[in-house]
């Protein structure tokens, strides 16, 4: 029987990036705040101390710092024909654990998504007439506008600290920046990283070919920085261990480094971690939560009731959470009604190899996770996809992130797998090879979608999130469009070999690409196809929000963080002068 | 097997080594000697074998990056590092002198001298500053950036093990108050960030990293 404990404001079911930045705001407000994060407490000083924190073998091989998939894991199936298996370790992407939750282990890219995302469905069928978008993509608005998320997009970069160089500022592009994205209130809070030497190879590749390169935005500090909550960050030193590695210099934003400690000095927020949370409560009518329930890392369980529920956890895991309280009606891809559950993305990774001769030395360990050049001539719609047979783009960039020695072993192709030859290809590349990334788009189609696993269950008995999925054919014809942009590239960078490796079909969840899964908790308008309101408020429980990239009706061709950022400040507003002004429906059903 | 490439390989490494070699001895010259009336022997302060007088009033060179000192002749030349005794020393020095002698002193092998007065409670806290940080302060470690035990991150980060308590207690004084501006960033922002006691910790931790090895064999 579970101890009823005593009942609070609000409670947090995750405290990582979003639960961390809505807990500190609205206990600043003077409502009582739990945070319940089921992984460890953990902080800069001393658990991501150096020389530990450089363990490749246990953090980016064994993946120690995320979600523990012994408890707690999650099947998959490319489609709903075949029969999910559980992911024993993870291979494909790494939901993050413990405090601060994949935003202590990011690489510290942090982007914002094109204008025309928010209105995707409106904007394509403006610009290329009805027919033009496959049929089977369910692209859809998101409810809510670029110019609506500017100031909440300002914010979360002023309190991470992002070094960059804008492109436009109120409409005036700006030199050197990005040329192709909306419209900025103001510059970053800090200059750009220096460009590393393989960035600066891109760049002149580049605009060589009439692309317009510009500075990767990194949360990985160029400079010292403090920002409006009187926390400060270090300089970056270029270690080469941000993804899959937490920051021991102070130098990356991280909730504990940018947010958590002014939380914590509120004696209105609490904190409590290895609580696993089962559920969300809810009353007789089914319309409005109570509470949640969780087990402590004694195993003891525990109700702990609350006039307000922020789901505030890694993207898959929020919807998991919404479908094991039976919040909203579960998305069914047969019939292509119900809501969560629908439109779930990913990233649509790909790469290019550009090999050099021993005269040029890359020196790629010199790097963070962000460090780097960029072009977006081929993201999103910033380019005419008249006749291409796809919608969608690819940002390519030169941002190499360590150089680490488990993992990065480029050789060309025709490298024998294994034995000498390998092992002499690897030692004659290592130092003399830039990877070009696609970071691609990613769009929701009927048959991708999670749902509760009919067979498996966690440690806590409850079933398994399932996840149905595999590349759009649209995705697929997209990422050999802008592939083979990245190996022209390549070529203008004076590569004596360039490799390209487009995304193909199927998905393998074995072989890693991002951890970059959207959707399934999705925003909008409309109650029959989203899941939450425009606030992020459930529609059919509106004390209970949905924070995350779990909100995204699709995927765009960036980095999701920012964007999480955005949404978070943005519900927040919405929650702080209007929620707890008249609680209800925000948006009327 | 046809050995004509190899012999040309051959004479190639013992042309550099020999090559090295005049390097190193044009070094220990100047250390001796100096250069003409301008550049006055490094050894007046620094010991021929680079360990100083022990006072700390003059840094321990020996072992130093080669990179690192002659990164420093470069910045007390230009005045990015502000010193009334380096800075003309450094202009009067040529680049190749300057290069012989970080040289020199880089390969030089003076002995540790070992602090026993350290205060044991100033040392843990030191210890604790070096290589765990202060969370509190938003301090990372030391050894981070300067290397495990404090031994360095050549060639851009010199070794503080074993360094004279100090010296490198008067360094971060000068980067806490500006008055030394060179090298990375980040140094200015932690220095701001140490106490004089923490700076005291963390000075005799390091100093006392490192002991001659007669001293360490009894």
């Amino acid at each position: 029987m579970a101890e009823r404990l005593k009942a609070v404001d609000v409670v947090t079911v995750g405290v990582g990036l979003t639960g961390a930045i809505l807990g500190k705001e609205l206990a600043a407000t003077g409502l009582k705040v739990i945070g319940l994060e089921r992984g460890p407490m953990r902080d800069t000083v001393p658990d991501f101390q150096s020389p530990a924190i450089h363990d490749e073998l246990r953090y980016a091989v064994r993946k120690a710092l995320t979600q523990d998939n012994v408890k707690e894991a999650m099947t998959f199936r490319n489609s709903t024909g075949q029969t999910a298996l559980p992911m024993r370790r993870w291979q494909g992407f790494m939901p993050g654990n413990g405090l601060g939750g994949a935003a202590v282990h990011w690489n510290g890219l942090t982007w914002r998504f094109q204008p025309a995302d928010f209105v995707y469905r409106t904007h394509l069928e403006g610009r290329y007439g009805k027919g033009f978008v496959d049929p089977d993509l369910t692209i859809q608005d998101w409810g809510v506008t670029y110019a609506e998320l500017e100031p909440h997009y300002d914010r979360f970069e002023y309190l991470c600290g992002t070094s960059g160089k804008a492109g436009n500022i109120k409409g005036v592009v700006q030199a050197g920046g990005n040329p192709f994205e909306g419209p900025r209130s103001r510059e970053y809070p800090t200059r750009p990283m220096k460009e590393p030497y393989y960035g600066a190879l891109f760049r002149k590749g580049a605009e060589s070919l009439g692309y317009h390169p510009f500075p990767s935005p990194a949360s990985t500090l160029s400079e010292p920085y403090t920002n409006p909550e009187g926390l400060s960050l270090h300089q970056c030193v270029f270690c080469g261990f941000c993804e899959r590695f937490a920051c021991e210099h102070f130098a990356k934003a991280s909730p504990q480094t940018v947010i958590l400690p002014v939380a914590l000095k509120n004696p209105d927020y609490e904190l409590r971690t290895g609580c696993q949370v089962l559920r969300v409560n809810l009353d007789s009518t089914g319309k409005k939560a109570t509470g949640v329930t969780y087990v402590d890392a004694a195993g003891r369980e525990y109700e702990q009731p609350a006039e307000l529920v922020l789901i505030t956890a890694y993207s898959l895991n929020n919807v998991r959470m919404l479908l094991n309280s039976r919040i909203g009606r579960p998305y069914d891809p047969a019939t292509g009604e119900g809501v969560v559950g629908r439109n779930y993305a990913f990233q649509t990774m790909s790469y290019a190899s550009v090999f050099y001769d021993q005269d040029v030395v890359i020196n790629p360990f010199m790097a963070s996770g962000a460090s780097g050049t960029v072009i977006d001539d081929l993201a999103g719609d910033n380019f005419d996809h008249k006749g291409l047979g796809f919608i969608g783009g690819a940002y390519i960039s030169a941002t190499m992130t360590g150089g680490r020695p488990i993992e990065f072993h480029p050789t060309p192709p025709g490298t024998p797998n294994w034995g000498l030859g390998w092992k002499q290809a690897v030692a004659r590349h290592y130092n003399h090879t830039v990877v070009l990334t696609c970071h691609g788009s990613s769009h929701p189609m009927r048959g991708n979608c999670l749902d509760l696993d009919p067979t498996y269950k966690d440690a806590w008995g409850q079933p398994l999130l399932r996840m149905t999925f595999d590349f759009p054919q649209n995705d697929v014809r997209m990422s050999r469009y802008v592939t083979d942009k990245a190996v022209g590239v390549g070529r203008a960078m004076g590569g004596k070999i360039v490799a390209g490796a487009p995304r193909e079909r199927p998905y393998d969840s074995t072989i890693y690409q991002t951890t970059h899964n959207t959707g399934g908790a999705i925003m909008g308008n409309d109650p029959t196809t989203s899941a939450v309101n425009r606030y992020l408020q459930s529609w059919d429980v509106p004390n209970v929000f949905v924070v995350g990239a779990s909100a995204y009706p699709h995927n765009a061709s960036y980095n999701p963080t920012g964007t999480v950022g955005a949404l978070t400040y943005w519900a927040l507003d919405a929650i702080k002068n209007r929620y707890l002004k008249a609680p209800g429906a925000l948006v009327p059903r | 097997m046809k050995l004509g490439p190899w012999i040309g390989v051959a004479v190639a490494v013992f042309g550099l080594a020999a090559q090295a070699q005049d390097n190193l001895k044009r070094g220990a010259d100047i250390a001796a000697n100096g250069v003409g009336d301008s550049v006055p022997a490094c050894s007046g302060c620094h010991a021929q074998n680079g360990i100083a007088d022990g006072s700390g009033a003059f840094p321990r060179l020996a072992g130093q990056s080669a990179w690192y000192m002659a990164r420093q002749f470069a910045d007390y030349a230009s005045g990015a590092r502000n010193s009334a005794l380096m800075g003309p020393i450094a202009k009067a020095l040529s680049a190749a002198d300057g290069a012989a002698v970080a040289a020199y002193y880089a390969s030089a092998n003076g002995p540790f001298v070992f602090n026993k007065r350290a205060d044991a409670t100033l040392v843990e806290r030191g210890r604790q500053l070096a290589r765990t940080g202060d969370q509190a302060k938003q301090l990372a470690a030391c050894n981070n950036c300067h290397g495990p035990g404090g031994i360095g991150g050549f060639p851009a980060i010199p070794f503080l093990a074993g360094q004279y308590a100090n010296y490198i207690a008067l360094q971060l004084q000068m980067w806490k108050s500006g008055s030394r501006k060179d090298g990375a960033d980040s140094m200015a922002d932690i220095a701001k960030r140490l106490s004089d006691q923490d700076m005291a910790a963390v000075a005799a931790y390091y100093q006392q990293l490192r002991e001659a090895p007669t001293q360490a064999a009894k």
